[in-house]
């Protein structure tokens, strides 16, 4: 009698899974349908880039600047003896573009923007908003889910960008100010690493993660139930769901990274 | 005309409504009257589509709402509008933004004027000033949040005007308030209104027609009136345990 119970648990999980990823399925679908009407959330979408992205800047260029500095210390202190010291500056402009600078960014705006929509969403489903939406004869799926989407897969394009700037510059600093390079050294290292390949990586994991931050988000946030009590247990849930779907994606992404070199 | 036939529905396995049959008549006021838990609530969300049925149908002006398309839904829905139990006001808008939402989308695109005008005209419906219009709902008492939700309700001159419990959560001067503005708006607007409440005292004021949910059906159905002289035992036992809460 045992062997049912143990297989009944992962059977819920897997078909709830199944469930979630067919929910998950046709929101994206409307979602993508309700992009060809860019008149009807174009306004929304401006609103929410700003939120996303100017109120994100600061913790985003903070992240950038203290990633960068510590990229620049960590290969110099395990940089065998003999190598050149060039090494660092392309540690850190490898380091930033390809993973540092699109996932962290990420991660900061998982808990900063996920967290939100997912909260605002959540709040707006149990207090029936959502259901007011459809009684007016609008869809939420335009009103709530695309400018989110659209602004979150556009701004995270600068902000990963910028994020790569501040990292790179302050590795420079570092490496100048406490490691004792040059600045031809530094420049020399960073000119040799550096290929566009590199930058278009970053901007396709920006794209990608700005994506499943806000998509998950809105879609986490739509399934919210339970008063305030749900509302926080969808805010958390959106967030872990976000982290883990940026690994997910930079490991499925890694391969991009070998097309482009 | 609405016309609700054998409408079921289960919900959490538990079986809510069990064959409902109604109709609301053109023009009239309607209240669903029972006890809470009933699914009163739960059979006005079917009207508008917030619920399907597991079986039976709903139609609104001859359009089978669970059977409708798209294009038919929207009709339906430009057809209704929906006060919500807790208003459902979007908390991130203005009253004024609020307001606007209860037109159709799109309509105020270059009719900025005729947009203020129709703002200013439902907020005078319940008696708010113009001095609330930047304000956000948070920022507005529970009597207050009500009539912002009556005037989006109201604004775009929808045919069936759909009240969820208006007046559950608020004081009885509140209350009080709210059933006398229905029945104005009602009669300003020309609409037909279904108003499901669980205060009889609100019932009774209100409708020109009422129905009592029980056990999942339409236990009776009447006019005040003849709900006050009916020895339907569903009936006596819910008007005998209603409370008093002084005149409407």
């Amino acid at each position: 009698m045992r062997a049912p119970s143990l297989l009944a648990a992962p059977g819920r999980s897997a078909r709830a899974a199944a469930l979630h990823a067919g929910r998950a399925g046709m929101l994206g679908i409307a979602t993508l349908r309700a992009l060809a009407y860019p008149r009807l959330y174009a306004r929304a979408t401006i609103q929410h880039a700003k939120f996303i992205g100017l109120d994100s800047l600061p913790l985003v260029l903070l992240m950038g600047a203290l990633s960068g500095a510590v990229m620049a210390q960590q290969t110099m202190y395990q940089l065998s003896e003999g190598l050149p010291r060039e090494i660092v500056a392309g540690g850190v402009v490898g380091g930033m573009l390809t993973e540092l600078g699109p996932v962290l960014t990420a991660v900061v705006l998982a808990g900063r923007v996920g967290a939100a929509i997912g909260a605002e969403l959540g709040t707006m489903k149990v207090t029936n908003q959502v259901d007011a939406l459809l009684t007016m004869g609008r869809d939420p799926v335009v009103e709530l889910v695309v400018p989110r989407v659209v602004a979150g897969t556009l701004i995270l394009i600068p902000l990963v960008m910028l994020a790569n700037a501040m990292g790179i510059f302050s590795g420079y600093v570092t490496s100048v100010v406490i490691l004792g390079m040059s600045t031809g050294e530094y420049v020399d290292g960073a000119k040799g690493y550096y290929h566009h390949g590199a930058l278009i990586f970053s901007l396709v994991k920006a794209v990608a993660y700005g994506f499943a931050i806000t998509f998950i988000s809105s879609h986490v946030g739509l399934r919210a139930s339970g008063g305030a009590a749900g509302v926080g247990r969808t805010a958390t849930r959106a967030v872990v769901a976000i982290i883990v779907s940026i690994m997910v994606l930079d490991t499925v992404l890694g391969p991009v990274y070998k097309t482009l070199t | 005309m609405i016309r609700i036939i054998g409408v079921h529905k289960r919900l959490g396995g538990r079986p809510v409504l069990s064959g409902v049959d109604l109709d609301v008549r053109e023009g009239e006021t309607l209240a669903i009257m029972g006890p809470s838990g009933t699914g009163k609530s739960v059979l006005l969300k079917h009207i508008v589509g917030l619920f399907d049925p597991d079986a039976g149908d709903i139609l609104v002006d001859g359009i089978s709402v669970p059977s409708a398309g798209r294009a038919e839904m929207a009709a339906v829905r430009t057809k209704t509008a929906y006060v919500f139990q807790n208003s459902a006001l979007f908390d991130s808008m203005s009253v004024r933004g609020n307001l606007l939402m209860g037109l159709p989308p799109g309509f105020c695109r270059g009719r900025a004027a005729k947009c203020e005008e129709l703002v200013r005209t439902a907020l005078d419906h319940v008696n708010l000033e113009p001095e609330v219009l930047t304000l956000l709902p948070a920022e507005l008492s529970g009597g207050m949040q009500r009539r912002v939700a009556i005037a989006r309700a109201i604004i775009g001159k929808r045919r069936y005007v759909l009240y969820d419990e208006p007046t559950t959560g608020l004081d009885p001067v509140n209350a009080t308030r709210i059933n006398r503005l229905i029945a104005r708006v009602s009669e300003d607007v020309d609409a037909t209104s279904i108003v499901v409440t669980h205060d009889v005292e609100s019932a009774f004021f209100l409708a020109d027609r009422i129905a009592l949910l029980s056990g999942g059906v339409v236990a009776a159905e009447g006019t005040p009136r003849q709900l006050r002289e009916t020895n339907n035992r569903a009936v006596r036992e819910f008007l005998d345990a209603a409370p008093a809460r002084g005149p409407a």
